[in-house]
């Protein structure tokens, strides 16, 4: 770990000034830190100035939950978002996206925008070893090598999954992410990330220079998250679901469903969707058939096709909590 | 003593940690032992810090020192260049001999620095020139294993199945390594081992000193498991060369990657069997090919399986060890068992469904002899046996299953020395040179002491961990307590015996007239002297016992496990609900420290079980995992209610009881999801991925 400077700046706006000033070479963002330290300790990067925006909040509420609108404070906690019992109420996806996510202590500290902006868990890109693509070299190491976590769709080059699991949650409640230091203040997250050809060494769109304030999204009282988890315990999922549901007494009329972490990006599954619309949610058989399109044009490795088995299973869990279902499984 | 059952906060305010917490959810294990309330005498420094382990000595004027390694399964480090290194500020020196490697992690040099920091900057800033040979990176990329032909003539039913189990790294949360600080003529070496006199014997010439002109401190150790037995390991060695040369305190401890790539392994595992069995369950023939997966080790790679805890007649069983690119074995907690019951135990379940026998009554059929019986069926009743359906009867997403296997263990003694020290203030010293490994040695060194002389633990000290002390022996194959606990017990009926011998001088009494009871001395048998008031008497010295013993606890410890499960049949994952594990182990000193070795003897078998698995990238035999994020570990979520049955029944002797809890668990959870689900997953870890594979593979 080299040495940095710290800067306490008194607004989200000096930090993005900071951010922006030719003179460092390299300046990051800190909020909780836990990517970061992460990536410091392997010595994946090696900042000049670290610009710790912890305690920034752009609104004297972190989380404010009105009729029309959810607003989350870029520097709010995974715990903060997980005890707010308005939250839950009014748009359960969001907590039950990060309420089991990595740890109890994790979620201390871990805000959410730095769980929107976390960078990939591949063990190839945070191994120092590998030079690998993401790194500037010239392989995917995953293609021909250990991939049971990597992605089952997209067509490359890296085939990284996407980390956040607030991301889906936000994605199908029609999320905004809010920026100073950018020419437009604002960014729906559908536009947020980028797939591995688009640029293989970042995984977002935020332009140069912006920090994220705030996130908004619409309130959906009909949502709902499901992730599938090896370990109960501090664990990345290995499928990971979001849903946006209305529905006509037991019958859904609209869907929207993101997958998480089988994919580069947050990944839109528009064929389940369409699959959902009329689907009665106590009709088990027809249900299971709708979310099995979610497994449709997964072009699986060599040892992770039962990612491809499991998300059908984690989106259907998942139209099951949206719809306000109990689960009768264990958890 | 402060009592309470509320969980003590440390924030501000006293340290409210409760020292005899009451453990009341385990009454079947209540007087049982020696001492049934006592919590380990460290406890309260280990978790507060005060406890200073071999990894926590910063010395002032301390050198540090790292290995420079192997990034790749196989290399030749060609060329060299560390003109940038050796000019990042605070590099002391730097050697590395370019050579061909044949494992990641494998050592070519080390830096050496004023700083961890300098250290890290300094490798970061070396250009090292690799040219990558091809690899191979497991049992299967250098044998073809398949099934076995043959089968007994009179067979009613054969199995043929193969079986495999992955490597699982040693990872101590207190890594390898220590401490040498060397002042030219006396040196201190603190070391995290399992052997503190082998650690002194085993320097050699290394530090230019006589065995008695250095000591070896080692009060605490943050893990083992069999990975710190033997000698200064390399780091120790370097750590030793640099504060000679430099004269200066040397610290050499691995990180975390090195610790899970150059520290040893359970090594993996693949068994290749046929079983031939009667209608009755009788195996009366079969054959099992095993092969241990040793890495670059040539040796080490045992499989044991059959295990002689099953009667099988006429299995011919043969083995080989296969060498390939990775890091080699050590000893790991009862090597070569848990991937043999693994193997042995989903075996028997299988041939069971086979003859649609009940696993239980073929398992009770086969079992040597009546303990092991009398504890399955003690077993049974404890985890509701009667609930099991059969296999693969279940068609709801959530499946039950049961499992059970059983465990042996003998070990002979290797002798130690101890001594005890009656002070005239009453205090008493109990001292043997024997490490504590985390399994309460210190703590059973004190109730022994206090046990044989009559007094209340309280008034014992117990020094331990220094080779200054009376040798012990080293911390491996379950014998530390058999062999330390007699020894000390002898040590200090010896000094009460001395301090009677005192009190019979001086008041024209004999020394058997004497006797000690719940602190009070007693002259035949009527109330003489308080404990203190007799030890006043004692010159100024006090008086010492010393005992030496080679003849510690010898025989068998038996175990079984029976394991519940819940699995998600959907997604594959396991939940693991209940365990019963009843452990013999002759004598129990400390019941609680016994009851936990059970317990975290269980826990490390369903990390096995379920996650555990070293992966090397199969192109560069690097290891993708070498941190405790994706080389997964059981965590609290998974854990099942776990209840450890001390079994006393005919019990003499301590026996061993570090190594057996640890052997069954993973078979008897396979053998429950094979129950669950209807289909047997036979390759560890159970992850979910092969549970539907098994799943899809009973449907069709």
């Amino acid at each position: 770990m080299n040495s940095f400077a710290i800067a306490q700046p008194k607004s989200m706006s000096e930090a993005s000034r900071i951010v922006s000033d030719k003179k460092y070479s390299l300046v990051v963002i800190k909020a909780g830190g836990i990517d970061l330290i992460d990536h410091l300790k392997e010595g994946l990067i090696a900042p000049d100035v670290v610009v710790n925006v912890r305690r920034l909040q752009s609104d004297k509420e972190l989380i404010k939950v009105s009729e029309g609108e959810i607003r989350i404070d870029a520097v709010a906690t995974l715990a903060d978002i997980v005890s707010s019992a308005a939250l839950r109420a009014a748009c359960p996806a969001l907590v039950q996206s990060v309420e089991n996510a990595a740890s109890p202590a994790v979620r201390n500290v871990a805000s959410a925008a730095g769980n929107l902006l976390q960078r990939p868990r591949c063990w190839y890109y945070r191994n120092e070893q590998f030079n690998c693509l993401k790194k500037g070299g010239a392989t995917c190491f995953a293609v021909e090598g250990e991939n049971r976590y990597h992605a089952i769709f997209g067509d490359g080059p890296c085939h990284i999954v996407h980390p956040s699991n607030l991301a889906p949650a936000f994605f199908v409640t029609d999320a905004t992410v809010h920026m100073v230091g950018a020419e437009h203040p604002s960014l729906p997250i559908r536009y947020l990330y980028h797939m591995p050809d688009k640029g293989v060494r970042s995984e977002s769109n935020l332009p140069p220079g912006a920090v994220i304030t705030h996130i908004t999204c619409k309130p959906v009282k009909a949502s709902g998250f499901y992730a599938i988890k090896e370990k109960q315990s501090f664990d990345w999922p290995v499928a990971a679901a979001a849903v946006a549901l209305e529905m006509d007494g037991n019958t859904i009329t609209k869907a929207t469903v993101c997958a998480g972490a089988v994919a580069p990006i947050p990944w839109e599954l528009r064929n389940v969707a369409g699959a959902l619309r009329g689907v009665d949610v106590s009709n088990d058989a027809a249900l299971t058939k709708a979310c099995a399109a979610a497994a449709v044009g997964a072009k699986p490795m060599t040892d992770n096709a039962y990612k491809a088995k499991l998300l059908p299973v984690a989106v259907k869990r998942a139209v099951l909590l949206a719809a306000g279902k109990k689960l009768e499984v264990e958890s | 003593m402060i009592k309470t059952d509320v969980a003590p906060t440390l924030a501000g305010g006293p340290t409210l940690i409760p020292t005899d917490m009451p453990t009341t959810n385990r009454p079947m294990n209540m007087g049982q032992s020696m001492d049934d309330n006592t919590s380990r005498l460290d406890g309260v420094a280990k978790i507060t810090g005060a406890a200073k382990y071999s990894s926590d000595m910063l010395l002032p004027n301390a050198v540090f020192a790292r290995f420079v390694r192997c990034p790749f399964g196989a290399a030749n480090l060609e060329t060299v260049d560390d003109s940038a290194a050796r000019k990042v500020p605070g590099v002391i020196d730097i050697e590395i001999t370019p050579k061909a490697c044949t494992y990641n992690g494998q050592p070519v040099g080390h830096v050496v620095a004023e700083s961890p920091v300098a250290v890290n900057r300094a490798l970061k800033a070396l250009k090292l020139n690799w040219k990558k040979d091809s690899v191979k990176t497991s049992i299967r990329d250098t044998k073809q294993v398949g099934l076995l032909k043959g089968n007994a003539p009179d067979a009613d039913v054969t199995i043929r199945a193969v079986y495999s189990t992955p490597v699982q790294t040693h990872s101590s949360l207190e890594t390898h390594g220590g401490v040498v600080d060397h002042k030219g003529d006396k040196a201190t070496v603190y070391a995290s081992t399992q052997g503190t006199f082998s650690v002194r014997d085993g320097f050699g010439d290394a530090l230019s000193l006589k065995g008695s002109d250095f000591e070896v401190v080692c009060e605490y150790v943050g893990g083992g498991f069999g990975s710190k037995l033997g000698g200064p390991g390399k780091e120790l060695m370097l750590a030793a060369k640099l504060s000679q040369k430099l004269k200066r305190p040397a610290y050499v401890m691995c990180n975390r990657a090195e610790e899970h790539l150059d520290t040893g392994n359970r090594p993996s595992s693949v068994t290749s069997v046929w079983l031939s069995l009667k209608k009755d369950g009788s195996v009366v023939g079969g054959e099992v090919m095993t092969y241990g997966g040793v890495g670059v080790a040539n040796g080490g790679g045992g499989c044991n399986v059959p295990s002689g805890r099953y009667t099988f007649a006429n299995v011919n069983k043969s083995h080989e060890d296969v060498s390939f690119n990775a890091g080699g074995p050590r000893a790991f907690r009862a090597p070569g068992r848990p991937q043999g019951a693994f193997a042995e135990e989903l075996m028997l379940d299988e041939a069971a469904a086979e003859l649609g026998m009940d696993p239980l009554a073929l398992k009770r059929k086969l079992a040597i002899d009546d303990v092991y019986r009398e504890m399955l069926d003690q077993g049974a009743k404890l985890i509701g046996w009667g609930e099991r359906k059969a296999n693969g009867s279940q068609t709801s997403v959530m499946r039950t299953g049961f499992g059970v296997g059983i465990a042996g263990w003998g070990s002979a003694s290797p002798g130690g020395n101890a001594e005890v020290v009656i002070h005239p203030d009453g205090s008493v010293e109990s001292r043997t040179g024997t490490q504590d490994i985390g399994t309460g040695q210190r703590t059973t060194m004190g109730i022994c002491t206090a046990d044989a002389i009559g007094i209340p633990l309280s008034m014992v000290t117990v020094q331990i961990g220094r080779s200054s002390l009376p040798p012990g022996p080293g911390s491996g194959g379950s014998v530390t307590s058999p062999t330390t606990a007699p020894t000390m017990m002898n040590a200090a009926t010896q000094a009460r015996t001395k301090l009677f011998e005192v009190l019979a001088r001086q008041g024209g009494d004999n020394a058997a007239d004497f006797t000690v009871k719940d602190g009070v001395v007693l002259k035949r048998g009527e109330k003489f002297l308080s404990w203190k008031d007799a030890c006043a008497k004692l010159p100024a010295d006090g008086v010492m016992g010393s005992a030496s013993t080679g003849d510690g606890g010898k025989g068998n410890s038996q175990g079984v496990q029976f394991v519940k499960v819940v699995v998600d049949c959907e997604t594959g994952i396991i939940y693991p609900k209940h365990v019963i594990a009843i452990q013999s182990c002759g004598r129990v000193i400390c019941r609680k420290t016994a009851e936990s070795q059970i317990i975290g003897g269980v826990i490390q078998g369903l990390s096995y079980g379920m996650f555990e698995n070293r992966i090397l990238d199969r192109n560069v035999g690097a290891m993708v995992n070498p941190n405790l994020e994706w080389y997964k570990i059981l965590g609290p979520c998974e854990m099942p209610h776990i209840e450890p049955v001390l079994w006393a029944h005919g019990q003499t002797g301590v026996k061993a009881l570090g190594e057996p809890p640890t052997i069954p668990t993973a078979g008897a959870l396979a053998c429950a999801v094979f129950n669950a689900i209807g289909a047997p997953v036979r390759h560890l870890p159970l992850t979910p991925d092969k549970v539907l594979s098994a799943l899809e593979g009973a449907r069709s």
